[in-house]
């Protein structure tokens, strides 16, 4: 306190026209090695875990205004959530369960439906408002720093909390239905991880490259759609043919959809599939953060 | 006394290509390896940075001055680290705030109260720092009474003196200030000029664009004055001001100041602006 007193005294002595000469005093103390190194961009490095938890403040942040923003001008509000796995499930229920009759494993078809649509309205959802967060956010990008994976993390947060708030429906048809419910319910919460890890490989691969090349923002809602009909959502694997069967589940998600039927409606858990997309999902996830870092440097020079 | 900030030999190159043309899409992107298979000539480049060396001590308040497109505010990106230099080497000994422009991150739809959160967070404020500082930034800003309004409805001035207030407590040891007083009234720029003076009495560093000659001549220490990417510095900070003001008022041809194109530039001798 002292010091500092002193220090502004000298300070207001001389401050009239002669600040160029005043020697500053310094308060601060210095450490020894640099805290922050700026040097020219490497090739390849890996993402920096410990900067993207120093920052977690800001992750929270954004999911929190991105929330409360969705909700401040809809009158519906949270119900949107909802409305729009339910609709989709009443649709396909009248023109595929109604007119054709496809199979559902035994279940009811309306159950049945909703618990594919539900992580596949998370998968697809946050995939694609993930790939617009870093254009989204040009403007962050380009005055402020901080970690970039951020802005497709916070995408992905604000999904997964429409995802938790849609699966409240999912419980009151389980109940509706009278769904017995075993222990295989415990790998739920490893399923929703799993699917996590998933989206946001896929998240941070489309979110640089859509910085570069805007078609990837163009070609994904068709992408999307192809991936959707290449995935047991609206039909059970049991109806594609066994030679296939290892084939489809090269599907990262197949594997992940299979299972959370198994564990909720009860269904065979095909543990292969699961592995097999287990594999899959980690490599990617391995290679989107090398793609993303490698791309990380130059946003703010191109976006 | 050590340095704070060391900057040695630092450059960027911006390749003209990649100016005009920020976002080929993917069939440009393809139809570019042919062509740069057969055209070996290098591409025409724009240097923004080219071999800037300095250092600034702990305490010093150093103004930044050029002219339009000179490198000024690539210069302060790099510090803060948003941009990535083509080659060179910068240390910083301690935390770095920079506010380049008035509030980034604002959210129309939200209220003061919440984008004084938001905005704190983007600027590297801890939760529990904005809530301690809470009132006195509300206090500066002079909007309390709006505080739950969004800012979507707020005037100009209102929205820039709540943006300048979080900016203002952020206390970082260095502080990156680009042309942010431009804009405010008299009365905020003086007080925003008071907040900067005793920023620096705490012993924190601050570097600043501005325009504002008057300002920088009483509150800088040092004074840096950027021509075409190329640092220059005089004795003292009224000499390279006056330098400055006297190779402006010469009124040389306007593109003399333009950073220089190498050969196998096309006509295009515009400077983008975000240099």
């Amino acid at each position: 306190m002292a010091i500092s007193k002193k220090a502004s005294l000298t300070w207001a002595q001389k401050d009239d026209y002669t600040s160029a000469q005043i020697k500053p005093r310094t308060l601060v103390e210095l450490p020894t090695t640099p805290s922050i190194r700026i040097r020219a961009s490497r090739k390849w490095s890996g993402i920096n875990l410990r900067e993207i938890w120093s920052h977690r403040e800001l992750l929270y942040f954004m999911v929190w205004r991105d929330l409360k923003v969705r909700y401040k001008q809809t009158l519906l509000g949270v119900s949107w959530v909802i409305i729009q796995p339910v609709l989709m499930t009443l649709i396909f229920a009248v023109f595929l369960g109604r007119l054709t009759h496809i199979p559902s494993d035994g279940v009811p078809y309306i159950l049945f439906l909703y618990s594919g649509l539900l992580p596949w309205t998370y998968f697809s959802n946050s995939v694609s408002t993930s790939s617009h967060s870093l254009i989204a956010s040009a403007q962050m990008i380009t005055k402020v720093y901080f970690p970039r994976s951020i802005v497709p993390l916070a995408a992905i947060m604000v999904r997964l909390c429409d995802f938790l708030v849609a699966a409240a429906i999912l419980v009151g048809l389980m109940i509706y239905y009278g769904q017995p419910v075993g222990l295989s319910i415990l790998l739920a919460p490893f399923l929703i991880l799993h699917l996590t890890l998933l989206i946001l490989a896929l998240s941070l691969c489309f979110a640089a490259l859509n910085i570069k090349y805007r078609d990837v923002g163009t070609v994904l809602p068709v992408l999307l759609q192809l991936w959707m009909f290449a995935s047991p959502i609206i039909y059970p694997v049991s109806l594609v043919d066994p030679k296939w069967r290892l084939a489809y589940s090269l599907n990262p998600l197949a594997g992940i959809v299979g299972g959370f039927r198994a564990a909720l409606l009860g269904s065979e858990l095909d543990v292969r599939s699961l592995l097999i997309s287990a594999v899959i999902t980690l490599t990617l996830l391995v290679y989107a953060t090398f793609v993303f870092r490698r791309m990380e440097d130059q946003f703010a020079d191109v976006v | 006394m050590r340095s704070i900030v060391s900057v040695r030999n630092l450059s960027k190159c911006y390749s003209v290509g990649q100016l005009r043309n920020n976002n080929p899409t993917l069939r440009e992107a393809l139809m570019r390896v042919p062509r740069s298979l057969l055209d070996r000539r290098p591409s025409s480049t724009l240097w923004a940075l080219q071999d800037v060396s300095f250092e600034v001590k702990p305490g010093e308040v150093v103004g930044i001055i050029g002219r339009n497109g000179a490198g000024k505010s690539t210069l302060l990106k790099i510090l803060a680290q948003i941009v990535k230099p083509t080659s060179g080497e910068v240390d910083i000994y301690g935390r770095v705030g920079s506010l380049l422009q008035v509030g980034t991150g604002f959210h129309p739809d939200l209220t003061g109260r919440e984008n004084v959160f938001l905005n704190g967070a983007l600027l590297g404020m801890k939760a529990a720092e904005i809530r301690s500082k809470f009132d006195e930034i509300v206090a500066f800003s002079e909007v309390g009474r709006f505080l739950e309004t969004p800012v979507k409805y707020y005037s100009s001035g209102m929205y820039l003196r709540l943006a300048f207030a979080i900016a203002a407590h952020l206390e970082p040891e260095v502080l990156l200030l680009d042309e942010v007083l431009a804009v405010g009234d008299e009365s905020f720029q003086r007080k925003c000029l008071e907040k900067i003076k005793s920023v620096s009495r705490d012993g924190r560093t601050i570097l600043f664009v501005s325009h504002n000659l008057r300002a920088l001549e009483r509150h800088c220490s040092r004074v840096l004055f950027i021509r075409s990417g190329v640092l220059h510095e005089g004795f003292d900070a009224q000499s390279t001001i006056a330098e400055y003001l006297s190779e402006v008022s010469e009124n040389v041809a306007p593109q003399a100041s333009l950073p220089q194109l190498e050969p196998n530039a096309p006509e295009d001798r515009r400077t983008p602006d975000f240099i």
